[in-house]
C-alpha cells in the first residue's frame, strides 16, 4: 500500500504546485480557455502514461506529479490537456496490458 | 508490514483519497450548476489550511466536551479504517462505528451552545433513520453469505460473483447511506444551510481541521465498504474507478435535488428502506437468491 500512498501524495503535491503556478501565470477573473496548450498536453500525456504504465514506483510517482500539475491548474485551464493525456494513457495501458518496463 | 505502519499508511491514503474524491464531488456539483467550481485539490488544501488557522472558543461552549468530541470523531473513523481496509474485520463493528458517529454528530452540536448546533443535534437524532436501512443491508449480506467478516465476504464473492447481482436492493439501501453522508445531500438535514454548517458551525481552526479530516476518511471508508461488500474482490484500479463513479453520481444527484425537510427526509429514507427490505426478503425467501 506504500506505493499507492506515494502516488496520492505526489498527485496532490503536483496539483497544488499546478494551482500555484497557474494562478501566477493567469491572474485574471475566470475565463473558459478554448486554446489548447501543447507543452502542457505533452506534460500531461507523459505524466499519465508514466503513472499508469511504467510499472515502477519512482517513475509512476513522477508521472502522477506531472499529471497532477496539469490537472490541478486553476479552473478553466488544463482540462483538454488532461483529457488528452488520460485518453492516451488508457489506450497505451489497454494496448500493452503490461508495464512498459517489462517490455 | 508492521501493523502500525499499515494503519498509518491506510489512514493517509483514506485522508488524501477521501479529500480528492470530495473535491471531485464539489466539482461535479458546480459543473452541473454551470459554475466553474473549485479545483479538485481545493478540499484537501481547505482541510490542511484549518490546522494552521487561529482557534477561537465561544463563551457558550462546554470546553472539555467541545474539544474532546472532534478527537473522538477523528478516532472513530480511524477505527473505521482499521476495521475495514486494514483488518477486513466484522461489518458489525463498522455498523457500530457509524452508530457512534451519529452520537458524536449529536454531541458536537450540543457541546457548542449555539442554537444552530443544538438544532442540528436534534436533527442528528432524526437522521438516525439512515441506520435502519444500513443495518438491514448488513443483515441481508449476512443471510446470503453466512458471515459478517469482510475478508470472508470477499472470498464468497470471488466464488459466487458480486453480491450486487444477487441482492441489488440491499446495495441500494447501502447506497442511500452513502448519499445521505455526501455533502449537500437531499437527506443531509444536520447540515442544512438554514443551520449555517449545522453541528460544525461553532468549531473553528484546528478543530474544524479535524472535522474535515474525519469527513474525508469517512467518505473513503463508506465507499470502500460499499464497493468491497457488493462488488466483490477489486484491485486498486477497480476501487479507483468505483469511488470516482460513486462520487460523480452522488454529486449529480445532490446538484439536482433540493434539501428535504427533516420529516420528508426521514419518511423518504424509511420508505425506500422498507421497499428494499421487503424486496430483498422476498427474493431470499422465495429462493431467487441462492
Amino acid at each position: 500500500m506504500l506505493d499507492y500512498m506515494i502516488y496520492l501524495i505526489t498527485f496532490a503535491a503536483g496539483s497544488i504546485l499546478g494551482l500555484l503556478y497557474s494562478y501566477k501565470q493567469h491572474g485574471e477573473p475566470f475565463v473558459a480557455v478554448t486554446k489548447f496548450n501543447v507543452p502542457f498536453a505533452i506534460v500531461s500525456i507523459a505524466g499519465w502514461v508514466l503513472g499508469f504504465c511504467s510499472g515502477n514506483v519512482i517513475l509512476s510517482a513522477i508521472g502522477f506529479l506531472l499529471a497532477g500539475f496539469v490537472m490541478g491548474e486553476r479552473p478553466g485551464y488544463g482540462r483538454k490537456e488532461t483529457a488528452v493525456g488520460l485518453i492516451i494513457a488508457i489506450i497505451v495501458y489497454v494496448l500493452l496490458k503490461r508495464p512498459l518496463c517489462m517490455m | 508490514m508492521n501493523l502500525m505502519a499499515e494503519i498509518l499508511i491506510q489512514v493517509i491514503i483514506a485522508f488524501l483519497a477521501g479529500s480528492l474524491l470530495l473535491g471531485l464531488h464539489r466539482k461535479v456539483m458546480a459543473r452541473v450548476q454551470k459554475r466553474p467550481g473549485p479545483p479538485i485539490v481545493q478540499q484537501l488544501i481547505h482541510s490542511l489550511k484549518f490546522f494552521f488557522k487561529e482557534t477561537a472558543f465561544p463563551k457558550t461552549v462546554s470546553k472539555v466536551f467541545y474539544i474532546g468530541i472532534v478527537f473522538i470523531l477523528a478516532l472513530i473513523w480511524v477505527v473505521g479504517v482499521i476495521v475495514g481496509p486494514v483488518a477486513k474485520d466484522s461489518l458489525l463493528i463498522l455498523f457500530g462505528v457509524y452508530a457512534v458517529y451519529k452520537i458524536v454528530e449529536h454531541n458536537s452540536g450540543s457541546s457548542s451552545g449555539s442554537p444552530y448546533g443544538k438544532l442540528s443535534c436534534v436533527r442528528a437524532v432524526l437522521s438516525a433513520a439512515t441506520e435502519l436501512p444500513l443495518f438491514a443491508a448488513i443483515v441481508f449480506v449476512y443471510m446470503v453469505t453466512g458471515t459478517m467478516n469482510i475478508g470472508e465476504i470477499i472470498t464468497y464473492q470471488s466464488v459466487h460473483g458480486p453480491l450486487i447481482y444477487s441482492i441489488p436492493l440491499a446495495a441500494l439501501m447501502f447506497f442511500m447511506l452513502i448519499l445521505t453522508k455526501s455533502p449537500y445531500s437531499p437527506f443531509a438535514i444536520t447540515k442544512d444551510k438554514v443551520l449555517i454548517s449545522g453541528f460544525e458551525t461553532e468549531h473553528f481552526g484546528f478543530l474544524r481541521g479535524f472535522m474535515l479530516f474525519s469527513e474525508a476518511i469517512a467518505w473513503y471508508v463508506l465507499l470502500w465498504v460499499f464497493l468491497t461488500i457488493f462488488f466483490g474482490p477489486l484491485n486498486a484500479v477497480g476501487y479507483l474507478i468505483g469511488m470516482i463513479v460513486i462520487s460523480f453520481v452522488t454529486g449529480f444527484i445532490n446538484a439536482t435535488t433540493p434539501l428535504l425537510s427533516p420529516n420528508h427526509s426521514v419518511m423518504t429514507q424509511i420508505t425506500i428502506g422498507a421497499i428494499c427490505f421487503a424486496g430483498t426478503a422476498l427474493m431470499i425467501f422465495t429462493g431467487v437468491v441462492a
